[in-house]
């Protein structure tokens, strides 16, 4: 990896974040000069309802410490009814990792384009509480 | 409700004129001695075997993928089949214009895999030798809905022990029109099974890798649940279960050497997608050769999450399955 982009932490956050919503808003606090943890990855899906559950376990298991999902407010979703489908599934995809004491490794986020404070504020604080719980 | 009070003659004379139509057939147990089996009947049947205390399999997998509307095959089947046959319909995998699929009372079934059993042949003898029975599978010792009321039509025992059929549909008729005796109203009481009050299930994740440790990612679970039923299911290739020279390379750019790799993401994910639909017949179990207990996990999860939406899989045709739909008021909590 060239110098200077590695990558130092050791707590690794996937998040998956609606292209028309939330990952723009990561590019606003990006513009904006807000700081979010490098352990942050982003990824951009079409919509927050493409994120299968399957993506999400697949993901914990190969090594990340948590796993958010992005999503537009209920109501707001560009293709009308898209994240009122992910609010069953991840919520129901929450209550089994509780059931399975990892209660904290996954988060649902309503994040619209223009909270870019919002994004960097609920990214840092599940970042700081994963990096506690690690220690 | 009304139904028709019936002996077990009146059935068979009624599926007997059923399979007068070519394209009929009937899917039922029979048993042969001490062996119980699952069956087709065309044309002719000499006897069915009602209440069958053995489990190989839950008999709707073999009901998946059938799509033609020409068959008419009825079914008598166990409620946790009959259920899954509902879920089926539900996810399109089974034409539901050609099946006609009843259920039974039971009254618990044990392992096929046990030899050396003999069954009683009255159903009287045969309830109370299962209730005493230590062989009781897990699945059915946490069974809550062994009352026949799923499904097309049912065929359920009243407290004085006789034999009722109460449709369900309106595709019942096909055989409800054909038993000679004559309706009348449902007597009050049916013979109820034992509630046995569930716990809200709840794990941890090194419990679960402990348990899981033995598996040989045979995908038998999957093979055999009735409502695991995607073609293309995402463990068959080489991105989420690594094969040959995928294998080698996922290991060597991952922490994760362990062979065969990703058991705990394949139970993870097989038991999310399950989680609504399962029905709890506790087949995955009766499949795996390593004994793991299966049942404990998926049952478990899936009526903890089904719970979350008030949802019974295999409760009614109309009923959609949760993460099909949604409303736009609930769920204010949702989010972090």
């Amino acid at each position: 990896m060239e110098k200077g982009f590695e990558i130092k932490d050791d707590v690794n956050i996937v998040g998956f974040t609606c292209s028309y919503c939330a990952f723009k808003a990561s590019e606003m606090a990006g513009s904006l000069r807000l700081k979010y943890p490098e352990g942050v990855k982003v990824i951009q899906v079409p919509c927050s309802s493409r994120v299968d559950p399957a993506f999400v376990i697949k993901a914990i298991f190969e090594g990340a410490d948590g796993v958010f999902v992005a999503g537009c407010h209920p109501g707001d979703c560009h293709f009308i009814k898209g994240n009122y489908f992910t609010r069953r599934r991840i919520y129901a995809l929450k209550e089994m990792f509780e059931a399975f004491s990892m209660k904290g490794r996954l988060k649902l986020f309503w994040i619209s384009a223009a909270e870019a404070r919002k994004f960097v504020e609920k990214v840092t604080e599940m970042y700081n509480h994963l990096k506690e719980g690690k220690k | 409700m009304k139904g028709k009070r019936i002996t077990k003659k009146d059935l068979l004379d009624a599926l007997k004129k059923f399979l007068k139509d070519e394209l009929a057939l009937l899917i039922a147990f029979e048993r042969d001695n001490k062996a119980f089996k699952i069956r087709a009947y065309k044309k002719d049947v000499p006897d069915i075997c009602l209440f069958n205390p053995v489990y190989e399999a839950n008999t709707a997998i073999y009901l998946r993928r059938i799509f033609s509307e020409d068959f008419k095959i009825l079914c008598i089947f166990r409620p946790c089949e009959a259920r899954a046959y509902v879920e089926l319909t539900k996810l399109t995998q089974v034409e539901s214009r050609s099946v006609i699929c009843g259920s039974v009372d039971c009254f618990g079934t044990v392992s096929s895999k046990l030899d050396n059993i003999v069954f009683p042949e009255n159903p009287q003898d045969l309830k109370s030798f299962l209730e005493n029975s230590k062989n009781l599978r897990y699945a059915c010792m946490t069974c809550r809905l062994k009352n026949g009321v799923f499904g097309d039509f049912g065929l359920r025992i009243d407290s004085d022990w006789n034999l009722w059929v109460i449709p369900y549909t309106g595709k019942a008729n096909v055989l409800y029109e054909l038993i000679s005796s004559a309706e009348s109203d449902l007597p009050r009481e049916f013979l109820e099974n034992q509630e046995r009050n569930g716990q809200v299930f709840q794990s941890s994740l090194d419990e679960f890798k402990r348990d899981f440790d033995k598996c040989i990612m045979c995908l038998n679970c999957r093979d055999i649940c009735p409502v695991c039923y995607c073609v293309d299911c995402v463990f068959n290739n080489d991105e989420y279960l690594p094969k040959g020279d995928a294998l080698i390379n996922s290991i060597l750019r991952s922490n994760d050497a362990q062979i065969p790799k990703n058991k705990e993401m394949y139970h993870f994910i097989r038991m999310y997608h399950v989680s609504q639909t399962c029905v709890g017949c506790g087949g995955c179990e009766e499949a795996c050769p390593q004994g793991i207990p299966l049942t404990k996990y998926y049952k478990g999860i899936s009526e903890r999450l089904s719970g979350l939406f008030d949802y019974v899989s295999g409760r009614d045709f109309e009923e959609k399955i949760p993460y099909t739909t949604f409303r736009e008021d609930e769920l204010p909590n949702a989010d972090d």
